[in-house]
């Protein structure tokens, strides 16, 4: 019987991968990493992991008959070569001699596996904002107008205000507690039901299901909101040459996982501004007006109300998806 | 006797190996946020090891292929399916990459074992242009991203196609076979007689081979990638949007340094059609699947150097003159 330290380390290489992601999910900390869209995939990887991980254990022992048979084994690769030069060019099993180089390459493995045990998962901030391009990528989307959407209002403002109302106060709740949320499908009548509620509802309410939705159609044809009230969260951030009163409250939408976070938010006015810094958590409410900076039009919002908060649960906010069929 | 005793000691390992990782956890949870870190380097860590735990799972599954390939696939079934005319077999590994769902940093392991089972060199690299860029999930994402508009996927499938042809065709006029780093000889075909469950077992374990020698390319890709993200300021490049040909090499080079999975990439290249235009944006969508940062490093632990930065420029190229090209027709 041989111990093999190498497998023996990447035995435990693997089982903490898997016991990384099997942290994050536990903590819930994976929503600061990954859209939860995605969390069964990242599940999945942690089960393969602790698979492998009892499959690279059997490899930590040898009786010496599986010795010779691996022997064997190589010398028949090495046949045309010298042997010297086929082991140190042969594809790497783990138990050839510890080497400097290996020591580097086991190092590098271990690098994340340390950095995402022991510091703490930070939320993105405005310094991430500013470096995503700030306002200036956030200048409207394209400009379609799309004349058959034009709703005739009045039908639908009464019933849907309690309405409205109901899912503003359910969504909250939902918000609170559940890390593993489902992935939010919705059907293409959920789609077209709440892109009408932006246009019905006295007061436009930016859930965080709701928020990219609202955002985009809001940009996409500024004049037809113009007066209309708005109720929002986010952060505020700062950006060099703005006024002195105004400011960005803004959120980050995530695809897939932070790395491709792209920033949204609204430019705001409010006479308090000076005394508001960068990433403080704010809830708002204010009235929606155009304006322009640097050449582009952009919703502006003039807040007549606001309150500091603390910094959601979950921050981040994830495009919805439709199903096509 | 010997066996019982061994299979006793291969538990009482793994007990201890899980022990140990407890001991960690326990401990680290205790730490926590006791260090007097600088924001900006926990901005990189949440970025590096999110691009970590997004690309995880694709790589695992990427290494099993790879295993699956070694065991299960042999030379003569290559030779077999691989056109001998050149040109044929340009065009079939690019629609195999088409209608194969990879994504780039899962695609490197694979045609790894591929060539090494004998896939001449253009046809592997036909196969790793298209297998990224054009799959379903990849499409849907396009459609949603540029609001529900075909004409941005439509256009991001199609010139992406022609140009992994044109890019594969090339390569096979340029570059000679045996571009492979070092010649990986693998333990072939004694396995034929062994059965099925053996054979799974033996495609395990070269799998976990594969996924060490892959994984520290990929945490140093993940890493150069988040540092990028979090000190490069995008604001500057921006204001110089209006030449095309200009606007076509940043928007290049953005997707070249953000190294971001394909089937997320699509959004972030929409929040940009408001500055730039449709044929940069292009080349965002279609490049950065193709080559970036990320799937750079992890293709010098199978090619040479030299061979890495050809395919890197001759992909640059290619997209760059097609896009300047098509520009004044979409």
């Amino acid at each position: 019987m041989k111990i093999h330290f190498q497998q023996a380390l990447r035995a435990l290489i693997l089982l903490a991968f898997c016991g990384l992601i099997f942290q994050l999910h536990h903590t819930g900390d994976i929503t600061k990493y990954i859209n939860p869209k995605y969390v069964r995939l990242s599940q999945s990887a942690s089960i393969l992991f602790l698979f492998l991980f009892f499959i690279q254990i059997t490899r930590i022992w040898t009786s010496k008959g599986d010795e010779v048979v691996h022997k064997h084994h190589h010398g028949q690769d090495c046949f045309h070569q010298d042997d010297h030069t086929c082991s140190h060019h042969h594809h790497d099993h783990g138990d050839t001699p510890f080497t400097v180089k290996k020591l580097l390459s086991y190092s590098i493995i271990l690098f994340p596996l340390l950095t995402g045990f022991f510091l703490p998962a930070k939320t993105l901030d405005a310094s991430i904002a500013e470096k995503k391009g700030g306002l200036s990528i956030l200048g409207n989307q394209k400009q379609e107008v799309n004349s058959s959407e034009s709703f005739d209002e009045s039908d639908f403002d009464l019933e849907d205000y309690s309405f409205e109302e109901e899912i503003a106060e359910t969504g909250e709740l939902e918000h609170d507690l559940s890390v593993n949320e489902e992935a939010e499908e919705i059907s293409n009548e959920e789609f077209e039901r709440l892109k009408k509620e932006l246009y019905s509802a006295p007061a436009i309410k930016m859930d965080d299901k709701v928020f990219s939705l609202y955002y985009e159609e809001i940009s996409k044809d500024i004049d037809k909101f113009i007066g209309r009230e708005i109720e929002f969260q986010g952060f505020i951030y700062k950006e060099d040459g703005l006024d002195s009163n105004q400011l960005v409250i803004s959120r980050f939408l995530i695809t897939h996982c932070v790395a491709d976070a792209s920033m949204i938010g609204f430019l705001s006015e409010i006479e308090e501004a000076p005394e508001l810094y960068d990433n403080m958590w704010v809830k708002v409410s204010g009235v929606i007006e155009k304006a322009a900076y640097n050449g582009t039009e952009m919703p502006m919002i003039k807040i007549k109300e606001w309150k500091e908060i603390e910094e959601p649960f979950i921050p981040y906010l994830y495009p919805l998806t439709i199903k096509i069929l | 006797m010997n066996r019982v005793f061994r299979s006793h000691i291969i538990d009482i390992t793994g007990i201890i190996l899980i022990a140990i990782l407890v001991y960690f956890i326990s401990f680290s949870s205790g730490l926590g946020l006791s260090f007097d870190i600088p924001p900006s380097l926990l901005n990189l860590n949440v970025i590096f090891i999110s691009i970590l735990i997004e690309a995880l799972p694709f790589v695992l599954i990427g290494v099993l292929i790879a295993g699956f390939i070694q065991i299960f696939i042999t030379e003569d079934h290559i030779k077999r399916w691989i056109p001998k005319n050149r040109t044929a077999a340009v065009v079939m590994s690019c629609v195999a990459g088409a209608l194969f769902p990879a994504c780039e940093c899962g695609i490197v392991p694979i045609i790894r074992r591929l060539m090494s089972k004998g896939v001449p060199v253009y046809a592997a690299i036909g196969f790793m242009l298209t297998g990224p860029l054009i799959n379903p999930i990849v499409i849907a994402s396009t459609y949603m991203a540029f609001g529900n508009d075909f004409e941005m996927a439509g256009l991001r499938m199609g010139l992406g196609f022609l140009i992994a042809i044109i890019v594969a065709f090339s390569v096979s006029i340029i570059f000679k076979s045996g571009q492979l780093k070092e010649s990986i000889h693998l333990p072939h075909s004694s396995e034929k007689n062994r059965s099925f469950l053996d054979r799974v077992w033996s495609m395990l374990t070269p799998s976990i081979d594969e996924f060490f020698d892959m994984a520290k390319y990929l945490i140093i890709g993940a890493l150069l990638a988040s540092i990028v993200q979090v000190y490069m300021p995008a604001k500057t490049f921006l204001q110089s949007a209006d030449n095309p040909v200009v606007s076509l090499l940043i928007m290049m080079g953005f997707a070249y340094v953000l190294s971001l999975c394909s089937e997320a990439d699509a959004f972030i290249g929409a929040s940009f059609s408001s500055i730039f235009p449709k044929s940069s944006v292009l080349g965002f969508l279609i490049f950065g699947p193709m080559i970036d940062f990320k799937n750079t490093i992890m293709m010098l632990s199978v090619f040479r150097m030299k061979f890495v930065l050809g395919i890197l420029a001759l992909t640059a190229s290619v997209v760059f003159f097609t896009l300047l090209f098509v520009q004044n027709f979409i």
